[in-house]
């Protein structure tokens, strides 16, 4: 097969094959060299060079990775990791050999409903019903599929913090759709591409000029892959993308926002779409110290951080790996002796509580937000 | 293929198991690859595939991170390759200050558990955030701590090692350590390890012949000199500012009068020697030994190749060089320019000096590598009788050693 994106033929001639990227969770719970960093990039020149026509299991063993960056976190010759994953797959999609049977399903699941849960899109919005929402505002709530769908309570919170602060902002409901991350991910630019022309369209009719999300996938795919997107499509790019938690600690730091104490103790698991690819590790620590918690670190934190098992739709795919990945963390977690976990991820939360089985509880930062929030000033900000 | 020991012989996996860290131009097509890949996850495991190989006749490579650049991992006559990768236990007896390991282990890994309870590896490779245990030993390489501790194996007491013979466990270390496992698999180590203690780099702008006194005046516990070109080529991939003079940096728990924040920069960049990669993309490597009071002299004669070049410090007054010249792996040039290597050595032995290792590709190098060979080829052939572990390395024989000998005459 050919291998032709430019990033991918330039990068793996830079790899030394030093493995210090075996920090990777795929790889820590495989242990073959098919499933490591190393032995992806390998493949791929392998590829380049003529030497190896990856077979459908070799392009199984490149999926079996969530994306979630920490090989890139410690690589010896600084190769955008993250990219060239990303952009390999879209090479075996174009080459016929992916997607993968469960994301091509998802995929056409998506295209019919705008997500990838194969619900209907009339109900994107039903998790909002007694919420009143303007047609217009510089501000729109950006829920995601995942909040909008299986952890509602997340949206909810997101919605009644944003009313109490008193916040002008705008929901796009059924217009909304996915945000495309599961399909950059997984090598499926086209439909992603789809997805960003109708949310862009929506956002400009309404007025926007700041996105929140509380989904930190949909977070770096709006402000990361968007922008990029935006130029390669010509479309002008002129929004601002934050995540919740950075609209919480400007409230914070602004004086418009207090809490009622706990004294829980409690440990932050970064979710990689938050830390290792768009690099916000302190506000959400910062702002659980200020809601009176004792945060403790688990022994893998911040760039270290080790990944939920969720992502690059290997939950979607490889359900046994995600959660062997997830347990990992929650051992990690229980060896805190927190209290519970908190994160910043509706998939984050949602994965994490199904590989802990109860033995310890997460909760997303949103919802205690939402329940200690005492507004100062609920004038509109 | 044997029941209950991790296997695969899938195309994928045996081909991403039949290299290591080097490019070389050329001889690639003489090699084999593995015909399948164990993960042993205990002793026993290793046992019952060394019966399986001899019954079969099939050749045995051990293989740890391989990280390694010499070809010791590359399966050249195929065989099954025997990863380390399940075995990586390990004890420590804060008592006796021993290390007692599995050959899997990661040195950093280890090294983080060992700092919990005070104490600090005597020894590491500046590969520690991925080479083994067994890699190492079996490599018999030096880096960090060398200059106080000298190579692995003066730090390793015990083996225990697996042959067609069965388990052995052994404190002639000589059989083993730099023997790439051309003589058994190591399957258990016991190693020094020293009580920690706060340490400081500091950096030093001198030239080669000043940077030897210096480092052999005091007694130091590891120091490593980096040259102009050599700095000037991490500058340019680290975004670093260094200024690009010739620099020592001696780490000691004694207070010298060198620049610290500068000696910690470069301290602390000690695990990304390669990182300037990027420059070629591509590297061309040498890597020699001599006595410390030819540096000077070996960096002037290698001057004229643009290579940077690192050097560790050893004790007895001797020091390891390296040195890469960043060229791309993709341009017909390429090939030819491994003359570097080859010249590079050249002069070194011209100089006292002679090869950081044997493996693949320098297998002829062996009998100046060790001083006992005669004693370890008689070895070899009674543990090994048809050369199943570990083929082709360290001892000299067919194709690859013909050709590597050819390249040196030009
Ligand atoms: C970034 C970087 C930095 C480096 N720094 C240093 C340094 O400071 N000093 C240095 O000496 N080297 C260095 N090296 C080279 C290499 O890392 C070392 O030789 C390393 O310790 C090898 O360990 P490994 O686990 O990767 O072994 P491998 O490369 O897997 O194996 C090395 C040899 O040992 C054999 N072997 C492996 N396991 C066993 C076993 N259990 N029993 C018997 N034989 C076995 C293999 O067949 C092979 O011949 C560096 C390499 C890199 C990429
Ligand atoms: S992105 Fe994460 S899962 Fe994927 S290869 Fe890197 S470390 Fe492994
Ligand atoms: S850390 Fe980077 S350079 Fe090293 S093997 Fe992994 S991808 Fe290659």
């Amino acid at each position: 097969m050919k291998m032709d994106n430019s990033l991918v033929n330039n990068e793996v001639f830079v790899c030394v094959q030093c493995h210090y990227c075996r920090v990777c969770p795929a790889y820590s719970v495989l242990k073959w060299e098919s499933v490591s960093p190393r032995g992806r990039i390998y493949m791929l020149k392998g590829i380049i060079k003529g030497e190896i026509e990856p077979d459908g299991e070799a392009v199984e063993d490149f999926y079996k990775c969530t994306t979630c960056g920490a090989c890139e976190a410690v690589c010896q010759t600084s190769i955008p990791l993250i990219d060239v994953w990303e952009r390999a797959r879209a090479e075996f999609v174009n080459s016929g050999k992916a997607p993968l049977p469960v994301h091509k399903k998802l995929r056409d699941v998506a295209k019919k409903n705008g997500n990838p849960y194969g619900e209907k899109r009339g109900e994107r919005g039903r998790w909002a019903e007694g919420y009143e929402f303007k047609s217009g505002a510089e501000m729109i709530y950006f829920a995601g599929c995942t909040a909008s769908y299986r952890m509602t309570e997340l949206a909810r919170s997101t919605v009644e913090f944003l009313n109490k602060m008193g916040i002008d902002f705008t929901y796009a409901e059924e217009d909304e759709h996915c945000c495309g991350s599961p399909f950059l991910r997984t090598g499926q630019r086209d439909i992603a591409y789809q997805f960003f022309r109708k949310n862009y369209e929506e956002w400009r009719e309404r007025g926007v000029k700041t996105i929140v999300t509380t989904c930190s996938g949909c977070y770096r795919t709006i402000a990361k892959d968007y922008p990029e997107i935006a130029r390669e499509l010509g479309y002008k790019w002129d929004f601002k993308v934050i995540h919740t938690v950075h609209l919480i600690k400007e409230l914070v730091d602004g004086g418009k926002l207090e809490f009622e104490k706990s004294n829980d103790r409690v440990t932050f698991h970064d979710p990689c779409h938050l830390g290792r690819h768009m690099k916000v590790y302190d506000e959400p620590r910062e702002i659980l110290r200020k809601m009176g918690y004792e945060v403790v670190e688990m022994e893998h934190t911040k760039e270290e951080s080790l990944c939920c098992g969720a992502g690059g739709g290997v939950k979607s795919q490889f359900k046994d790996l995600a959660m062997e990945i997830g347990k990992i963390r929650i051992d990690e977690a229980l060896k805190t002796d927190a209290d519970f976990v908190v994160s910043a991820c509706p998939f984050c939360k949602l994965h994490l509580n199904q590989a802990g089985e109860g033995k310890i509880h997460v909760r997303d930062i949103v919802e205690l937000v939402n329940e200690r929030a005492k507004p100062l000033n609920t004038g509109k900000t | 293929m044997i029941e209950g020991v991790p296997f695969r012989d899938d195309f994928l996996e045996r081909y991403l198991c039949s290299h290591d860290v080097s490019s070389p131009p050329l001889i690639k097509r003489f090699f084999k690859i593995a015909d399948g890949v164990f993960q042993p996850e205990k002793e026993e495991d290793v046992l019952r595939i060394l019966k399986f190989a001899e019954k079969k006749k099939i050749p045995v490579i051990p293989r740890g991170a391989a990280t390694s650049g010499y070809g010791g991992v590359i399966p050249v006559r195929g065989g099954f390759v025997v990863d380390f990768t399940r075995m990586d236990r390990f004890e420590i007896d804060e008592d006796g200050r021993i290390l007692v390991s599995e050959p899997g282990a990661v040195w950093w890994d280890i090294e983080r558990e060992l700092n919990k309870k005070g104490l600090t590896l005597r020894v590491y490779p500046t590969s520690a955030f991925s080479s083994t245990v067994g890699g190492w030993i079996a490599q018999n390489g030096y880096g960090v701590g060398s200059l106080a501790y000298g190579s692995i194996a003066e730090n390793v007491t015990r083996l225990r090692v697996a042959d067609f013979r069965g388990v052995n466990e052994t404190e002639n270390i000589h059989l083993y350590a730099g023997l790439e496992g051309t003589t058994g698999m190591i399957t258990k180590a016991w190693i020094e390890v020293k009580e920690f203690e706060e340490m400081q780099a500091y950096a030093f702008h001198v030239s080669p012949e000043k940077a030897v006194k210096l480092v052999f005046s005091s007694d130091s516990y590891s120091a490593l000199f980096l040259d102009e070109k050599y700095i000037r080529m991490k500058n340019s991939v680290h975004s670093t500012q260094i200024p690009e003079k010739d620099t020592l940096v001696v780490v000691s728990k004694k207070k010298l009068d060198g620049d610290e924040s500068l000696g910690n920069e470069i301290w602390e960049a000690r695990f990304y020697p390669m990182k300037i990669k990027r420059l070629g993309p591509g590297i061309i490597p040498a890597e020699v030994i001599i006595p410390s009071e030819r540096l000077s002299e070996y960096l002037q004669r290698i001057s004229g190749w643009n290579a940077g070049s690192e050097v560790w410090f050893i004790k007895e007054k001797l020091c390891a060089v390296l040195s890469f010249l960043p060229w791309d792996e993709r341009k017909a040039s390429y090939t030819y320019q491994w003359r570097f290597a080859v010249k590079a050595l050249k002069t070194a032995k011209k100089l006292g000096g002679r090869s950081y290792s044997s493996g693949l590709y320098l297998s002829r190098e062996s009998k100046e590598i060790f001083p006992g060979y005669n004693e370890l080829l008689r070895f070899k052939k009674e543990v090994d009788p048809h050369n199943l572990l570990n083929p082709v390395k360290v001892f000299p024989s067919g194709i690859i050693s013909k050709i590597m000998a050819l390249a040196g005459v030009f």
